[in-house]
């Protein structure tokens, strides 16, 4: 994919004008790329790596961005016209991409020690399952950006990230702290 | 791939042999009369029904995920035994290209074994020596949706076939010979929160499947397929259409549940026609079969959402209740709840148990047992499903029964028991049940939200106390009685399964990593294999060519977090 592509979508995108999803998986996915990065690594880090994402978890998110369930600006027209076999298919293709490592620094033993009891107290891994990594409609967290993590969680406890409402119920007995303890230890697995 | 035993016991390492029980060499009259080769049953090239029949007999094989069709998991080989089993050492070890959850109880006919290991693979291997024969490696659909971690309890076995339920929910017949896939059916659909975790049940031609999504505002259901083609046979729902029930204040042991029951019947007026369709009633485990009077029993989950009963007003039947069938038509025959609007997720998981037992007036009736995530273990009347006594509780109860509040109220057991999804084991001749327990204090927190499309739907949080202590323990309980024989604390919470057998032996594993053998009858610890990895699998055993072997998953769990392994481990006597 060159950067023309991911440089036109994003006009597409700015002007909100609805691409067009006849194209090959290729071309349907450059548009993706101008946010989450041409080579898996997001241009703002408070946008989420979607290479090597669990391929049942992103067909969800962007169901649900369509439905309204889960709202995004940026995302809204972009998920306008995806069909579901179209959600399908972008969802493996970018799982079958390899997840990129932000090399984020790994938590210090304390805080990891602190995580620990946090994620047993909130039984965190019997969704985000073994090393944090997901697998099917449940997301990877390890090694997600820090930025994002901390803003999703944020965004869940709020309310404002409104298409789980069990991990809105589950943060709200978590402090800010806490969570952006837990976002820096995910972010450096 | 396949250790080579020196290399396995060198790796891993054998521990603990107890003096107490004296000579090793020593073997009761008993025992030498029982180490000739059990008997074989019908043509061991096929699983014929005979086969099934007679498996609780079987001192070879192990044909059913729970031993046999009333699920008591008591093995009637006894050359490894209490004077003995401090010998016990690792024959082989079978690794498995999946490091995750084993929850898988190993099936073995005629000397070959079937293990499942998370995400749906199945591996067929030599009993013997633990060498792969073939495996099948399921080719995972895009959406799953299940709680607990990815996995896997077992395959059936019937005819020339091996039967697996996949996370996808799927059921998938496998040539038992080759590993070959035959047919696939879907079981129901992935993406409104179906999956499937549990063994299938293999009875005249039939293969008997319940499904998860309790947690995901699923309708609850056990499903029958022609083991032959797939085709469906029956569908027995265990949300019914008019699920208020009794108005119920009490639970089973008739302690109150703080319902606002006039609230509850004016929200019905409004919103009972539609509650059916999404008020959950998983169905985890195995149901006991009993071919005298052609029923099934089993139990039947939460209601969804677990903490929110605002919007699911009444008894919400049949969830948290044991539940017979007709075998043939999957009609209604009894049921009888444990907890009428359950709110805490202490819902009924582990499978059902069919033994005979002392009824009110100590006369000895067909009875059924099941393990709650409350702690007891409930006694009840087969003919009607009612319930003749429950055990003491087997865990800390306090503050039961208060309602989950915004900021969360303590309640002991915390939501995962008590006794999990685990299997009990029995000992029929002494009257004894076997359960492994938690104790992990948690605080149940609500927030009515709306239903999630299939994604988990709790309404509200459980929460671990981090500051207090978590143990587990297994406990003897007197079924007849209601009493607690014995119990030996674990340092871990216990999920898993338990193994008995003829020889006066419990066989249980832990999260760090030990397995473990008791005497059955005083609950003293007999010997310990320290695995690796969190033994979190229920234990089966069988035998071949004279050799009795004891086998476990060596795998962790997700649910609690075990340590995480993928070691297949057969143990038997030294030559």
């Amino acid at each position: 994919m060159g950067r023309g592509k991911g440089t036109l979508a994003l006009l597409l995108v700015s002007a909100g004008a609805a691409p067009s999803f006849a194209d090959p998986i290729e071309d349907k996915a450059a548009i993706c790329s101008a946010c989450h990065g041409e080579n898996g690594i997001p241009n703002d880090k408070a946008i989420p790596i979607i290479w090597g994402q669990n391929e049942g978890y992103i067909y969800i998110e962007l169901r649900d961005m369509k439905k309204g369930a889960r709202k995004n600006d940026q995302m809204a027209p972009i998920v306008e016209n995806l069909e579901r076999d179209d959600m399908m298919a972008l969802a493996a293709y970018f799982a079958a991409k390899p997840w990129p490592n932000l090399d984020q620094p790994r938590a210090a033993p304390a805080d990891a020690n602190h995580f620990a009891v946090m994620a047993n107290s909130g039984q965190c891994g019997a969704c985000h399952q073994s090393g944090f990594k997901g697998a099917g409609t449940q997301p990877r967290l390890a090694g997600q950006t820090y930025e994002y993590l901390l803003k999703t969680m944020l965004d869940f406890r709020s309310g404002a990230r409104a298409n789980n409402d069990w991990m809105t119920s589950l943060l709200k007995t978590f402090s800010e702290d806490d969570i952006k303890q837990m976002a820096r230890v995910l972010a450096g697995l | 791939m396949l250790k080579k035993l020196g290399l396995a016991v060198a790796c891993i390492g054998a521990i603990g042999l107890f003096a107490s029980y004296g000579a090793a060499d020593e073997k009761p009259e008993v025992n030498k009369k029982e180490i000739k080769p059990a008997m074989l049953f019908g043509d061991m090239s096929l699983v014929t029904q005979d086969l099934l029949n007679r498996a609780g007999d079987d001192g070879n094989n192990f044909l059913h995920t729970n031993g046999n069709y009333l699920q008591t998991r008591y093995y009637p080989a006894r050359q490894i035994n209490v004077s003995n089993v401090s010998r016990l050492r690792p024959a082989w070890i079978f690794q498995t290209d999946v490091i995750d959850s084993l929850e898988t109880s190993p099936i073995v006919v005629n000397g070959t074994m079937y293990v499942t290991t998370s995400f749906d693979h199945v591996f067929a291997l030599n009993a013997r020596t633990g060498e792969e024969i073939w495996a099948y490696r399921h080719k995972m659909g895009p959406i799953t949706t299940y709680c607990c971690g990815p996995n896997n309890r077992g395959v059936a076995v019937y005819g020339d076939m091996v039967y697996l339920a996949t996370l996808d929910s799927k059921l998938v017949a496998l040539d038992a010979k080759t590993g070959e896939v035959k047919w696939t059916k879907e079981i129901a659909d992935p993406e409104k929160g179906y999956s499937e975790t549990m063994a299938p049940t293999a009875v005249k031609g039939m293969i008997l499947i319940g499904t998860n999504g309790g947690e995901y505002g699923i309708r609850g259901f056990v499903k029958a397929f022609d083991a032959k083609t797939g085709d469906l046979k029956w569908t027995f729902y265990t949300i019914p259409e008019d699920t208020k029930g009794v108005w119920a204040t009490t639970d089973a042991t008739g302690r109150d549940m703080h319902r606002d029951i006039e609230a509850e019947k004016a929200a019905y007026q409004k919103l009972g026609p539609d509650l059916y369709q999404k008020l959950g009633g998983g169905v985890w485990q195995n149901p006991a079969v009993d071919l005298e009077t052609n029923r099934i029993y089993f139990v039947v989950g939460n209601p969804s959402p677990d903490l929110d009963g605002s919007i699911r007003p009444g008894d919400n039947l049949y969830t948290d209740s044991l539940v017979s069938l007709d075998l043939d038509t999957g009609k209604y025959i009894c049921h009888f709840q444990y907890i009428a609007h359950d709110v805490w997720d202490l819902d009924a998981v582990s499978p059902t148990i069919i033994t005979q037992v002392a009824d009110k007036d100590g006369k000895m009736i067909k009875g059924v047992l099941h393990a709650g995530k409350t702690g007891h273990v409930y006694v009840h009347d087969a003919k009607d499903c009612s319930l003749i006594r429950y055990s003491e509780a087997m865990v800390p109860q306090e503050n039961m029964w208060v309602l989950p509040t915004k900021d969360g109220a303590r309640m002991l057991p915390g939501a995962n028991g008590g006794v999990e999804w685990s299997p009990m084991a029995i000992d029929p001749h002494a009257g004894l049940a076997y359960a492994i327990n938690l104790h992990q204090p948690m605080t149940y927190h609500v927030e009515s939200t709306k239903y999630p499309d299939g994604k988990l739907w709790l309404g509200g949080a459980f929460k671990v106390i981090p500051t207090e202590e978590q143990w587990g323990n297994i406990t003897a309980v007197n079924y007849n009685t209601g009493k607690i024989q014995w119990q030996v604390k674990t340092q871990q919470p216990m999920i898993g399964g338990i193994l008995a057998t003829a020889g006066g032996l419990v066989f249980a594993g832990e999260g760090n990593g030990h397995f473990k053998a008791y005497d059955s009858q005083t609950g003293s610890a007999l010997w310990d294999f320290q695995a690796g990895a969190g033994v979190n699998a229920p234990p089966s055993s069988y035998t071949v060519e004279g050799k009795q072997y004891i086998v476990v998953g060596a795998g962790g769990n997700t649910q609690i977090d075990y340590k995480r392994g993928n070691s297949i481990i057969a143990f038997s006597l030294p030559d």
